[in-house]
């Protein structure tokens, strides 16, 4: 009955809690140390902080204080809980930090074989190709392409080659029942560009191109060209040096010259055939001991043609010889893929082989 | 050609190496495609045969005495049977390198031999060009003269290439004068000096005549020459004519030969006493008209042939092949020489035709220059005097020789095309080098070009000559200006936004051969697959293999898929121009894509996974390419699947088409996965549209499934825009995922499941108003879909 006695109870009741509480704290501890992981410390923040715990169940014996003694009590309470959320803090980032510590702890085999990734690429000789032209965009070249049949005036008598010309030789050329023909090279693009557009005129024209040749190694009946035009007023071959050393550096390294050797073509007077340092060998000629096979140990090799254009065919496309000058060239995309990617035998190219393809991609 | 160095020597003083003059040449514009190297030779002395006896101990000896410089004779021991006394031979000493065989002391049947007499076979000549045995060599060499220094045996051979325009350099003349150019050199022309016994210039002299009746002989040079004696050409000659690859005869054909190969001017020698009526006459061939060829075989020919006849018949193919009838033999005591020029178009299509072409028609067909023929047939008369012969004065028709038009050239000329400069004394000293006769004004020339070149017109021809011999090596790099230009590079970034775009997607581009047999028409045709219209035929192939023209992307592709199907799944692309119709074909510029991947098992007919799966990766290609998604819609297209087949449409238009390869063209090519393609013309690519930024919805969406059943031609197309009629604005997404045909469903229908995410862009969506809407949308799906909702 003790609702109906009055005894002097301060001292001991405060008394009490304390000595409740510093058991409590004594058991707490007891079973903190035993917790290994996060879900016996959840379950022992439960049993003592939970809404059900022995805290609680203290703080509800503080309503049986006097209500003087109650705020000095509820202090008592609240101080021990921080003690418990302290420790159970601690505790829980000390767990944390192991479950971290073991997961560094660990490793796995990072050579083992990953499976593959979809991938798809641009084939070497498109790719050669955007490189090229890429080049000559970032320089303000247009790239201009153009239809594969192609008429004799375009393909040859605007370029300077008249029936019965020897050069036509040069070209051997398939034809249609029409009276067209496949076209042997990329220049009648140029011719089209320049008839539609007064100088100045600043272009590439890349695209397919065909000759009866029989497909070896080194040849292909089918093959790919990138042509350049450009005609302005003040334009000269060191234009073309400048540009073309620009390019070669671009497709091989950055130590690639460009040397010029006198040539003949219909469409073009000065005429230059086109050497670049030999990439295969740095231009040395040799690889090893041995000769370098990609030049033949000649250090150079050959990419293409070039010239200043023929007076004749600017007059053919309503160009002023006298008022503007210009150069143009063609170079052999196989050719240079071939040296760019070391494959001897262009057959290669065609075969489309998908593992060839990833391994050139 | 090939140009051997050592007849090189016999007009310009050269002191580089072979790889140096090969390089030297290569910078002038002629580059050498090979150097034949020579054999390294030595101990070898012209010897003079004092004495020849028969060895006492060998019948197929003979025991030589040879006298090689002012000591003691050698004695040496030869199995050659044309040896002879008096006879001047190499002879190689003891100590001597020939080819494989070092010469040491040997007795042969008891007889020390002190060395080895020589023939061509071991100093490295054709050994069926020269002598059967020792080598003779002209009576007039010094015993003791070292025959390998003499000769120049030691110089290599260059395989020279010359371009079209120079047949005036096609000989060893024209190059030394090039060489002599560009060193500061001087070159020495060919000996054409004669006396000549009779005769007076002009057109006809007294017994014999030349009639051109075609105009495609420009300029005829007839000379007699008498008192001919057929023989083997001096030593000199037939060596130089072996190391340029022609084969010694006799000194008749060699001397026409030489100095084709010497000057660049073919000739033809006909035995005088075998022309008929003793005249020449230069026509037409008749039609029908028959001459056997020095070959021995027999031509007919028609007027398209240019001929040299006599009185009565063809006696020679102009430029090409001379007639037996009158070929000079050793019989031959007086001849007619011909030193002519010729059309030289007409000369490569009567090549072309003949199925003839020889060292004399490669000169012809490039039209020589007029100058050359008289400078031929003087060379050839001053080789022929030398053989003893009695020369007659030479007679011309046809085309005088004009003098090449002067061309006004200058220093600044030359700097705005070249971007080089170069002085006036540096263009005199070229051009005077090459030939050209000048006149200067300070740093401006009046130049006239040298009658043996024929290609030089333009000031432009002129500067490159400039160029030419002062060096391109001197051109300096200068990076052009950029001009404001109006060319558009559409085309070509659209093929480029294709490959990336394709290649993102997972597919490797193909480049595959344009031409095909006829077999790949055929496969389509037996198939039953038509044909987008007439196969477009090559009229000039070089196998059946390349005849036609290829008129889709695909059986090149499906090639592919059928060679690396074991590597599957087989994803490729390839851009490029399809050809057809008649009779202008038409040409477009198209891409095609293919997947092939392995077929699923036990898929019921109605649903085709890996179509979905090709779908998928075509609408992301799409996506790339406009920067919108595209809407797929049921069609038509040849080479696919008539029930799987779909158009992708952007902004409306219709811009690919995509499906399953027909089975019948699958089967055609043995395939045995599930293959899909795509194909675009390059001219329906759409533009890329930048997206533009919509703003997602703050407030959460309810998401609702529905399951439907609806007559089995009701599109997930359909349905997805009967759901979004239904609830206008509100349909975030709608997707059909399901789809279910079979005893779960009554007969003649199916089943399909929609997600329908619901999301209000101004406040959150309650239940009720959810239900409001999947109300309204059931509604609009049972109207416009038929479409009963499942329990």
């Amino acid at each position: 009955m003790r609702a109906f006695e009055f005894p002097d109870v301060e001292e001991d009741e405060i008394g009490r809690l304390g000595d409740d509480l510093s058991a409590l704290g004594e058991r707490f501890e007891a079973a903190l140390a035993s917790v290994d992981d996060g879900d016996a410390l959840d379950a022992l923040r439960l049993t003592f902080l939970g809404r059900n715990g022995e805290i609680t169940a203290l703080r509800r014996s503080i309503g049986t204080l006097p209500a003087a003694e109650r705020p000095e009590a509820g202090k008592t309470i609240n101080e021990a809980v921080a003690r418990l959320e302290a420790q159970l803090e601690r505790a829980s980032s000390a767990l944390t930090n192991r479950e971290l510590a073991a997961q560094l702890d660990v490793a796995i085999d990072v050579t083992f074989p990953a499976p593959p990734a979809r991938t798809g690429s641009i084939h070497p000789l498109r790719r050669t190709l955007e490189d090229a032209c890429d080049y000559f965009q970032r320089r303000g070249f247009a790239v201009v392409l153009g239809d594969e049949i192609e008429t004799e005036y375009y393909n040859f008598d605007a370029l300077n080659i008249p029936a019965d010309h020897p050069a036509r030789e040069g070209f051997d050329t398939f034809y249609l029942a029409n009276g067209k023909l496949l076209r042997p090279h990329t220049s009648p693009t140029q011719i089209r560009t320049m008839q539609q557009h007064p100088p100045p005129i600043a272009i590439v024209n890349p695209g397919k191109a065909y000759r009866r040749d029989a497909v070896d190694a080194r040849h292909s009946y089918m093959f790919s060209q990138i042509e350049g035009l450009l005609v302005a007023p003040g334009i000269h071959l060191g234009h073309l040096k400048g540009m073309l050393t620009g390019l070669c550096r671009e497709l091989f390294g950055p130590n690639q010259a460009v040397r010029f050797r006198p040539s003949f073509f219909p469409f073009t007077e000065p005429s230059a055939e086109v050497d670049t340092t030999c990439p295969g060998c740095g231009g040395s000629g040799k690889r090893g001991d041995a000769g370098c096979k990609t030049c033949g140990g000649s250090g150079w090799i050959e990419i293409g043609g070039s010239g200043m254009v023929h007076p004749d065919v600017l007059r053919e496309c309503n160009y002023d010889p006298e008022r503007v000058s210009g150069w143009a060239f063609g170079l052999g995309v196989e050719r240079i893929a071939m040296v760019r990617y070391d494959v001897d035998d262009l057959r290669v190219f065609f075969e489309n082989d998908p593992a060839v393809l990833a391994q050139l991609a | 050609m090939k140009l051997p160095i050592a007849w090189l020597r016999d007009y310009v003083d050269i002191s580089l190496s072979s790889d140096e003059i090969a390089e030297r040449l290569a910078l002038l514009g002629f580059p050498v495609d090979a150097i034949e190297r020579r054999p390294k030779l030595s101990g070898i002395v012209a010897g003079r045969l004092v004495k020849v006896e028969k060895h006492p101990n060998a019948d197929r000896l003979s025991i030589c005495t040879v006298g090689v410089a002012a000591g003691k004779p050698l004695t040496i021991v030869t199995a050659a049977t044309n040896v002879a006394e008096g006879q001047t031979v190499p002879v190689a000493t003891i100590g001597a390198k020939l080819v494989n065989l070092d010469i040491a002391p040997r007795a042969m049947r008891g007889v020390d031999s002190e060395g080895m007499l020589v023939s061509a076979d071991e100093i490295g000549l054709e050994g069926a060009w020269f002598e059967d045995g020792i080598l003779q060599l002209e009576p007039t060499v010094p015993p003791g003269t070292d025959f390998v220094k003499a000769y120049r045996l030691d110089d290599d051979v260059l395989d020279v290439e010359v371009t079209s325009n120079r047949v005036d350099a096609m000989s060893v003349v024209g190059l030394a004068r090039e060489l002599a150019a560009a060193l500061g050199s001087v070159v020495r022309g060919p000996d054409t000096e004669v006396a000549l016994t009779q005769g007076a210039s002009q057109a006809t002299t007294p017994d014999t005549s030349v009639t051109l009746e075609s105009a495609d002989c420009r300029r005829f040079v007839a000379q007699r020459f008498s008192n001919l004696t057929v023989r083997p050409s001096p030593f000199s000659m037939r060596l130089r004519l072996a190391l340029a690859g022609q084969r010694p005869i006799d000194n008749l054909v060699d001397i026409s030969n030489f100095v084709m190969l010497e000057i660049g001017q073919p000739l033809h020698f006909y035995d005088f006493d075998k022309l008929a009526e003793r005249r020449l006459v230069v026509r037409d061939a008749r039609p029908g008209e028959k001459m056997t060829t020095l070959d021995g075989e027999e031509r007919t020919l028609d007027p398209s042939f240019l001929v040299i006849a006599d009185g009565e018949r063809a006696q020679c193919i102009a430029g090409l092949r001379g007639a037996r009838d009158s070929e000079v033999s050793a019989s031959t005591r007086e001849l007619l020489l011909e030193a002519a020029s010729f059309s030289g178009p007409r000369i490569r299509r009567m090549s072309l035709a003949l199925g003839v072409r020889t060292d004399a028609s490669t000169r012809h067909e490039k039209t020589l220059p007029l100058a050359l023929g008289s400078l031929g047939a003087s060379r050839a008369a001053h080789l022929l005097q030398r053989e003893g012969a009695t020369v007659a004065m030479p007679f011309a028709v046809g085309a005088p020789i004009e003098p090449p038009a002067p061309i006004r050239v200058s220093a600044q000329d030359a700097h705005r095309l070249l971007g080089m400069l170069v002085t006036g004394d540096e263009i005199q000293l070229a051009l005077t080098g090459l030939g050209f006769s000048l006149e200067r004004d300070g740093e401006t020339f009046v130049a006239t070009p040298p009658e043996w070149r024929n290609d030089l017109r333009i000031r432009e021809d002129v500067i490159e000559e400039i160029g030419r011999v002062a060096g391109y090596d001197r051109i300096a790099s200068a990076i052009p200006p950029v001009f404001d230009q109006a060319v558009s590079s559409a085309a070509y970034d659209g093929e480029r936004r294709i490959a990336r775009a394709l290649a993102g997607v997972g597919y490797r581009e193909a480049v595959t051969f344009a031409l095909q047999p006829a077999s790949v028409r055929e496969t389509y045709e037996r198939a039953g697959i038509p044909l987008p219209g007439e196969v477009v035929e090559v009229t000039n192939p070089l196998s059946e293999d390349q005849r036609y023209l290829r008129f889709s992307l695909l059986p090149a592709l499906l090639g592919l898929v059928r060679r690396y199907e074991g590597d599957m799944p087989y994803r490729g692309f390839e851009i490029g121009h399809i050809f057809f119709g008649a009779p202008d074909p038409l040409e477009t510029a198209a891409v095609a894509w293919v997947c092939a991947i392995r077929k699923v098992p036990d898929e019921p007919a109605w649903r085709d996974d890996g179509f979905l799966a090709f779908k998928s990766d075509s609408l992301a290609f799409a996506r790339m390419l406009a920067g919108t998604d595209a809407v797929t819609v049921a069609t038509r297209h040849g080479e696919f699947h008539p029930g799987k087949t779909a158009s992708l449409s952007i902004h409306d238009e219709d811009v690919a088409t995509i499906g399953a390869i027909d089975p019948r063209l699958l089967a055609a090519y043995g395939i045995q996965s599930a293959a899909y393609a795509g194909v675009m013309r390059l001219a329906d690519l759409p533009a890329y549209r930048v997206p533009r930024f919509a703003e997602r919805s703050k407030y959460p969406p309810v998401e609702r499934d529905l399951a439907l059943v609806v007559a089995p031609e009701i599109a997930a197309m359909d349905i997805e825009s009967a759901v979004r009629a239904g609830a206008d604005g509100v349909v975030a997404s709608v997707r059909v995922f399901d789809e279910y045909r079979g005893p779960q469903v009554e007969a003649g229908k199916k089943s399909i499941a929609v997600r329908i995410l619901l999301q209000r862009r101004d406040a959150t969506l309650t239940d009720a108003e959810a239900d409001g809407y999947i109300a309204a949308i059931s509604a609009s799906l049972q109207e416009r879909c038929g479409a009963v909702l499942r329990s």
